[in-house]
């Protein structure tokens, strides 16, 4: 029996992911420095005007500069994703982990737990916890934790019980190794893999939901920039500024294919 | 006249040349088979006869059926053969019938679409097949209610009924215990019986002998030896079949027991063991001794392998006890498992999991360097994974694993069954010689009854419990989707 040689990412692939994912970081990360600006002040009468040097992608209808707007909402969006993405990773690991080794009812507990989560849609869990916190980046991240984590668990669960039945397991126990050893040298590496696809695809999701939910005006709330609330804001300008409602647009594009790409290019 | 010759079959895989050019007849009536190592290329051979190789291999040579030349290389000429001339045997029945379907319809369908029958005369046809093959009261029963048995003969009453003349068994007794392997024996002689051609691919000696006719011995692709089988098989020229034969059990001499008896290391009284709410042992009492090998032998799915997780603990037990020697560290039970492949993890190198162990176990460092030497294995193995290692390599590799853990007691359940003869010999050899060196106690599960009485001091014969034949059949159904969860995690 020889294992299946898993195909690789094409380095062109991988270069344009880099290439992509870095260019909306340093964007995110230098914007600033290389032009200092504040993207909450106003100026109505240089609204919807131009680009110049002081604000590179011109202005918006309050006459705030897009730079810097576009600036503040690439560190917004993928900070609370990041965050809530390795919040729902590591319960969901743990809890994956717990149910396939304590099976009984505790597994039975967190499945029911899980599959009840899944029924409902994604975006009315956040809805339901920013109606308890409206408008913050803490809600957000406790409703996309809540709705991602559930991901993480069945992935864990399905590949920690078929490993740890495994005779390469029931091998190391006989050996008299602990559990510690065994989830590292064993289990890890069966479940890495699949935890950074789904840690791409995760990060995509949130930011997706967080700009879905800007877009409807229940998401976060005026004058905070943020790539959904961007949007809606310019949307009613989009014959006299298209290229302003478009800084938004191809902003999101880009960081969603970039993570989008970067799943893929984890598959094996 | 001849049903099937082929002339300079090569099989090649870019510039590398897999099967040398073979040519070989089949006649009415008399049986070839076709006996080699996994590797050897007997299987390639087979579906370049069929026609049937995968697309990255290109074959080469002409294949003449039922009067018709075929150029080996045109995959898609063979295509209106199947089912019509040539028949296949399937090696796994279970995963060749069509689940969703009861057994009767499974065969009319061959003959409606195949031979081209309507559809009340192909259900009449049908019904007469399974009669034939003793199987008129399971007509209506659905693939997962057939015994791995019944499920053969449907299978091969399905592929036999397009009427085709040719029959190819690809090792149809991988994985079957001894009584089984006997009646596919007599299932594929029965094809014979109407003047057909049967060809059996095989790395069996007992299913060759069974079947007779004449036989070709293959390795590397090249014929080293062709005859009768009775004689090639009794009169060996090549020094290869000489060996392979050497190899089989039925050839190897008795091991003699040492005189004295060790120490016992484990006692079973009274055991009684059930998994899933089945009865599996029922008051079975057993000693192991030290530098004693127990036999235990059994059909498929009477709970061998749940005596040795009773035995190892790691599975509670209905009734009985089980006592092991005062002082023995827990980890002196170890075990071998069939698949050494699935025993290690994946992504681990060889070495580095070996070095954890002897680390765990805080042995001398060259203790595993001594261990290489005595099981004859070479170092650079320790670089690289499971998956890139013979089997063979890797059963002693896990030996050596069990070996660093200073066992007293070894569970080696079918440790060969994947292995071919000669590496079997070298595994087993090896065994019984830690036996009597190091006083092991060695518990030996085999299939294979031949083994057993040649290797083992004691033998126990598990009987299948009443009323546990289906169970048995879907424990070895479940056993083969690797759905088993052991004891050690419940």
């Amino acid at each position: 029996m020889t294992a299946a040689v898993l195909p690789r990412a094409l380095p062109t692939g991988r270069i344009l992911v880099a290439a992509i994912l870095g260019l909306v970081a340093a964007f995110a990360l230098l914007g600033p420095v290389l032009v200092p600006g504040d993207p909450f002040a106003q100026s109505l009468m240089k609204s919807l005007a131009g680009p110049e040097p002081a604000a590179p992608f011109g202005y918006d209808h309050l006459g705030r500069s897009l730079w810097h707007r576009l600036v503040h909402a690439l560190r917004l969006s993928p900070l609370i994703a990041l965050a809530a993405v390795a919040t729902a990773a590591a319960a969901g690991l743990v809890l994956g982990v717990v149910a396939a080794l304590r099976g009984g009812w505790v597994e039975r507990l967190l499945v029911i737990l899980a599959d009840a989560l899944l029924a409902l849609p994604g975006l009315l869990m956040v809805l339901i916890v920013l109606a308890i916190m409206p408008g913050t980046a803490t809600g957000f991240w406790a409703g996309l934790s809540l709705v991602l984590w559930v991901e993480f668990f069945r992935l864990t669960r399905a590949t920690a019980r078929a490993t740890l039945a495994s005779p390469a397991v029931q091998a190391a126990r006989l050996l008299g190794f602990g559990w510690p050893y065994v989830l590292r040298t064993h289990l890890w590496p069966e479940i890495a893999p699949l935890m950074l696809t789904a840690a791409a695809f995760g990060t995509a999701t949130a930011i997706m939901g967080i700009a879905a939910l800007g877009f409807v005006s229940v998401g976060m709330r005026a004058p905070t920039p943020e790539l959904g609330l961007m949007m809606v804001e310019l949307l009613p300008y989009w014959r006299e500024a298209p290229m302003a409602l478009l800084t938004p647009v191809l902003a999101t594009f880009a960081l969603l294919l970039g993570l989008t790409l970067l799943a893929g290019g984890h598959r094996t | 006249m001849t049903l099937l010759s082929a002339t300079d079959i090569t099989v090649l895989d870019g510039a590398v040349r897999l099967v040398a050019p073979v040519s070989l007849t089949l006649n009415p009536g008399e049986p070839l088979v076709i006996l080699g190592e996994t590797g050897s290329g007997k299987s390639l051979l087979a579906q370049a006869i069929m026609g049937t190789l995968p697309a990255s291999l290109r074959a080469t040579g002409v294949v003449c059926i039922g009067g018709r030349s075929l150029p080996a290389g045109d995959r898609a000429a063979f295509r209106g053969l199947w089912g019509r001339q040539i028949a296949v045997l399937p090696q796994e029945p279970w995963l060749s019938l069509d689940p969703l379907m009861r057994a009767a319809p499974q065969v009319a369908e061959a003959h409606r679409l195949v031979r081209g029958l309507p559809g009340g005369a192909a259900r009449d046809r049908a019904a007469r097949d399974l009669q034939a093959l003793g199987l008129g009261a399971a007509s209506a029963l659905y693939p997962h209610q057939l015994s791995g048995g019944m499920a053969q003969r449907v299978a091969i009453a399905a592929a036999r009924a397009g009427g085709a003349p040719i029959v190819i068994a690809d090792e149809p007794t991988k994985g079957l215990d001894a009584a089984r392997r006997d009646d596919v024996a007599e299932l594929l002689l029965g094809a014979l019986a109407r003047g057909g051609g049967l060809l059996v691919i095989t790395h069996d000696l007992a299913l060759a002998r069974r079947i007779g006719g004449r036989l070709m011995v293959l390795r590397d692709g090249a014929v080293l030896e062709t005859g009768a089988t009775s004689a090639v098989l009794s009169a060996p020229q090549a020094a290869y079949t000489r060996e392979l034969i050497a190899a089989d059990p039925e050839s190897w001499s008795r091991r003699v027991a040492p005189s004295e008896a060790g120490q016992t290391v484990l006692e079973a009284r009274d055991l009684t063991l059930s998994r899933g709410g089945q009865r599996l042992v029922d008051g079975l009492t057993l000693e192991l001794r030290a530098g004693r090998i127990l036999g235990i032998t059994g059909p498929s799915g009477c709970g061998k392998s749940s005596l040795g997780d009773a035995l190892l603990g790691m599975l509670t037990p209905e009734r009985g006890q089980i006592t092991r020697a005062r002082g023995l560290a827990p980890t002196a039970f170890q075990k071998l498992w069939q698949d050494p492949v699935a025993a290690f993890p994946r992504t681990r190198p060889l070495g580095q999991t070996l070095r954890d162990v002897a680390r765990l176990h805080a042995a001398p460092p060259d203790r595993i360097g001594g261990l290489l030497d005595r099981l004859r294995l070479a170092p650079g193995l320790l670089a690289r994974r499971p998956g890139s290692v013979s089997g063979g390599e890797l059963q002693r590799l896990a030996l050596l694993r069990a070996m660093l853990a200073k066992p007293r007691f070894i569970f080696a359940d079918e440790p060969t069954s994947r292995l071919d003869p000669i590496t079997q010999r070298d595994i087993i050899g090896l065994l019984a010689d830690l036996a009597r060196s190091d006083g092991l106690a060695i518990a030996l599960v085999s299939h294979d009854p031949v083994l057993i009485e040649r290797v083992a001091d004691v033998t126990t014969c598990l009987p299948m419990q009443e009323g546990r034949k289906s169970a048995r059949d879907a424990a070895i159904r479940r056993k083969d989707r690797g759905m088993e969860r052991p004891a050690i995690l419940r």
